[in-house]
């Protein structure tokens, strides 16, 4: 009887964090439809379209876990980040210069590739870590909150990184006057399609990382710390864990991981840094969703990241077959993003709120 | 026959906190509603002020029946409540705050001469003195809680809820509160008095009904009962009366000496020197806001120390982390349970392992296990007799009494020499109260030093060996156990001073 209880009112617990999710998708596709009818094209068609232009074939699929490995990293910096308390939303410039450093050393370090491929990540990893300590600087030193932060330092390493690749460090080999890139990562120095002509490495790497981060929420104590400071950050002060040194160890994993895809997508997708390529492709924001749709859950990012993915991919394929243009797609996500933003809002506030009345006392 | 309420029940989802209430007030007396907390002595009376909607039921003003949907309907019907918490503006005067929502005017202004003149009357009438011209934020709370009836007498209520209200104040307050609750029932007014404190049904209350668990189980006119049934009729058992054995004290396991603290340039602690013994509990009375909190703040690690020093076993912790604070040999149970005792949103295992999540066997070498922390939270529910499902439930979903015990099991199962206990059973039934005073003397037995703190008097007098009284920051006066006397308490908790001590 007891237990009986208890299954059901886990149960309960489940259909609770799923409830927004669920929603949030199920009316952005929902409004999704509306918009095709409107445009004349039937829902199923289109929608098809859509599904069999994310997972309708192997090229599809590859297509899709290509652009999805940047966003699971992306999602698991706001993961790790927001689970702990702090809500820092600096993935996309800790995922611009990753990207742009490991472009760098992979493209001009005179080494054997696979030592170029290494070292190309490290970068990557340190100059993310550091990037996203930076924002925990600014708050412990001048009260700056990381939304304002971390926002504000993802313009500045986005034009940073554009100005380098405009001025200093512009592809010396290009025939295109107008491309603004650096050079071409040579062939042994790029992360390898798993088999030819698939998705490469860096989508297993993505799941790898995405195992270690579920081991490291869910086995070790540091896990449980860092979620009891995100649960009650003044319940942990009390516990005697030590809140500073929580703030920089959580924002250098998080910095960290999204530097990491960054340079995934450069070495293994675009094989240089692109003038604005994380930043057009909204890559982290993605990841924001996903991590949102998943309840920072690891595992449910990767799902959701992959889901969003398709959605981009198919949306491309929906625009070749039916009337209905790639817009629709990226108004669904969209509506996703408002529509769990409010959640997010609320996170904000109430982390803001506790935060506020500890430092105060 | 003032008012009735007939076979009221209230259902919030599935659980029910009125269950076949029926209840009447007669004119002019005063009745008490007795119960521990969570009895819904709280819920029946937020129903008859239109706080609260029952799920069914009736309710007679004056022998009409009446639907309240707001407070304002209430109080148009004669009921008017003072709650718990003021609701007072305190950059405004005492008169202002009492006609607030029925003005008098002159013109398109307030008519300020005539609002005065009309507060004093009224004071004047229930012998409720007060100074009109006052700013609230001077008076202190005893004078507040007089406005907030003025305030209800000024909209001609003739029935007055009053929800615990002597919770906030100092014992020669509720004196006086108590005298001013007879005067307004000599002057016709009904009232009803919602504790747990049975001195105050004793003294001023001419009926009282008991609830416990939803139900009213007793009513008996005052004079009939006493203290002993009344508290067996709220627990449903005998309270024993508590006897400690006094210990030889030896070992200062807690010292602060001249300790300070500055917040915004104001001194909140003044120097101030304490010691804890081995196998004493120290009491810490005061009215609160009077540093209790930053006190014990202060030596926890909590707030920076500005000046003076805080030692452990002889040991110096002045503003060290409290990491090495509790290292030490410190354990604390925190003022209030759901802001920084524990996580109300983790599990009950999740809020056990707090504080041993690096120790062995509950992870190594940074790796947890799982099985070793929730066999750990189940004994600890098991030993405190904590009431709850599962080690995997939410800690918001306990009961306040044993959310309470389960923090209480947590610091306690730590066996530090040095125990802190903030009001440790503050809102909390008799049932918890008398399980968490019980370990309480039990580690006071194994030799554990304990700094009680607690705003609630009788509870510092029956455990406590020694008190000191804190006053403005400021340690007002120090007891043994065997010269304890609540007045002369009272009065030092209140500024004054006494010679001979």
């Amino acid at each position: 009887m007891n237990e009986n209880r208890n299954w059901k009112k886990s149960l309960g617990a489940i259909a609770d964090a799923f409830a927004q999710p669920l929603v949030a998708v199920v009316i952005s596709l929902f409004l999704g439809a509306v918009v095709i009818v409107i445009c004349g094209e039937n829902v199923f068609t289109a929608y098809g379209a859509m599904i069999r232009g994310a997972f309708g074939n192997s090229f599809y699929i590859n297509d899709t876990l290509k652009r999805a490995t940047p966003i699971i990293m992306g999602g698991l910096a706001v993961c790790i980040a927001w689970r702990s308390g702090y809500e820092a939303m600096g993935g996309e410039g800790q995922m611009i210069l990753g990207a742009f450093c490991a472009a760098l050393v992979a493209y001009y370090l005179p080494l054997p590739g696979i030592l170029r491929i290494l070292l190309a990540m490290l970068v990557a990893v340190v100059v993310g870590a550091l990037y996203s300590a930076l924002t925990g600087w600014l708050y412990e030193k001048f009260d700056v909150t990381f939304i304002i932060s971390t926002l504000m330092l993802n313009y500045i390493a986005n034009y940073f990184a554009s100005y380098m690749t405009n001025f200093v460090v512009k592809d010396p080999e290009s025939l295109d006057i107008n491309a603004v890139q650096t050079g071409k990562i040579a062939a042994e120095a790029r992360i390898p399609a798993i088999f030819s002509g698939s998705v490469h490495w860096g989508f297993v790497y993505a799941l790898i990382a995405v195992v270690l981060v579920y081991f490291l929420f869910k086995k070790t104590s540091f896990g449980y710390k860092s979620r009891m400071n995100g649960l009650n950050s003044r319940f942990a002060l009390y516990g005697g864990i030590n809140a500073r040194r929580m703030l920089y160890v959580v924002l250098i994993l998080s910095g960290a991981m999204a530097g990491l895809g960054g340079a995934f997508e450069a070495l293994g997708s675009k094989y240089r840094y692109i003038d604005q390529m994380i930043f057009t492709t909204g890559f982290a924001w993605s990841g924001m969703v996903a991590a949102l749709l998943a309840n920072f859950n690891p595992i449910g990012t990767a799902v959701a990241s992959i889901l969003l993915a398709g959605l981009s991919t198919g949306g491309s394929a929906m625009q070749r077959s039916t009337i209905i243009p790639v817009e629709v797609c990226n108004m669904i996500e969209g509506i996703i993003t408002l529509l769990m933003s409010v959640r997010l809002l609320r996170i904000a506030q109430k982390n803001h709120r506790v935060r506020k009345t500890a430092k105060e006392g | 026959m003032i008012f009735e309420m007939k076979n009221i029940v209230k259902m919030y989802d599935s659980v029910c906190a009125n269950d076949d209430v029926s209840l009447h007030l007669n004119r002019g007396e005063i009745l008490a509603i007795v119960g521990e907390n969570g009895a819904g002595k709280s819920t029946i009376m937020k129903i008859l002020y239109g706080l609260v909607k029952p799920t069914s039921g009736e309710i007679f003003v004056n022998g009409k029946k009446v639907h309240f949907r707001t407070p304002s309907d209430a109080m148009a019907a004669g009921i008017g409540m003072v709650q718990q918490h003021f609701m007072l503006f305190e950059s405004m005067t005492v008169a202002e705050n009492i006609v607030f929502k029925n003005e008098i005017h002159k013109g398109p202004f307030m008519d300020m001469n005539k609002t005065i003149e009309t507060v004093q009357a009224l004071s004047d009438k229930y012998q409720l003195k007060i100074d009109p011209r006052a700013k609230i934020a001077d008076c202190p709370v005893g004078l507040r809680q007089r406005v907030e009836i003025l305030k209800i007498l000024y909209q001609n209520a003739e029935i007055i809820i009053f929800d615990e209200p002597s919770a906030v104040l100092t014992p020669l307050e509720v004196d006086a509160l108590l005298e001013t609750m007879k005067q307004l029932a000599a002057a016709g007014k009904s009232i009803v008095i919602i504790t747990h404190k049975l001195q105050e049904v004793m003294a001023v209350s001419d009926r009282v009904y008991v609830m416990r668990q939803g139900k009213v189980v007793a009513e008996r006119m005052t004079c009939d009962t006493d203290q002993e049934e009344l508290a067996f009729l709220m627990v449903g058992r005998q309270i024993v009366n508590r006897h400690i054995d006094p210990i030889e004290a030896t070992t200062t396991l807690l010292e602060a000496k001249g300790l300070k603290y500055y917040e915004d340039g104001r001194e909140v602690l003044k120097g101030i020197d304490i010691h804890v013994n081995a196998g004493e509990i120290v009491g810490i009375a005061g009215v609160s806001g009077n540093g209790q909190s930053e006190l014990i703040s202060c030596i926890t690690g909590l707030l920076p120390v500005t000046g003076g020093q805080v030692l452990i076993q002889g040991k110096d912790v002045t503003n060290k982390s409290v990491r090495e604070i509790r290292d030490a040999g410190l354990a604390h149970i925190s003022e209030d349970r759901y802001v920084w005792g524990s996580a109300p949103e983790g599990t009950l295992e999740e809020n056990t392992l707090m504080c041993r999540q690096d120790e062995e066997p509950f992870s190594k070498k940074g790796l947890v296990n799982h099985r070793k922390i929730r066999e750990y939270a189940r004994s600890l529910i098991q030993d405190f007799a904590v009431k709850a499902s599962s080690p995997t439930q939410k800690m918001r979903e306990l009961s306040g009494g044993n959310a309470q015990k389960l923090i209480v099991a947590r610091e306690m199962s730590l066996n530090t020499p040095v125990l802190i206990c903030c009001e440790p059973t503050r809102g909390i039934d008799i049932g918890a109260m008398e399980a968490i005073h019980d370990r309480m003397v039990k580690r006071r037995g194994e030799g554990a030093g304990i700094l009680l703190v607690s705003s609630e008097l009788t509870e510092i007098m029956s455990l406590s060996d020694r008190i000191y009284v804190i006053y403005e920051g400021r340690i007002n006066g120090e007891f043994k156990r065997d010269s304890m006397d609540d007045k002369r308490l009272g009065l030092l908790m209140l500024g004054g001073s006494i010679d001979n001590e």
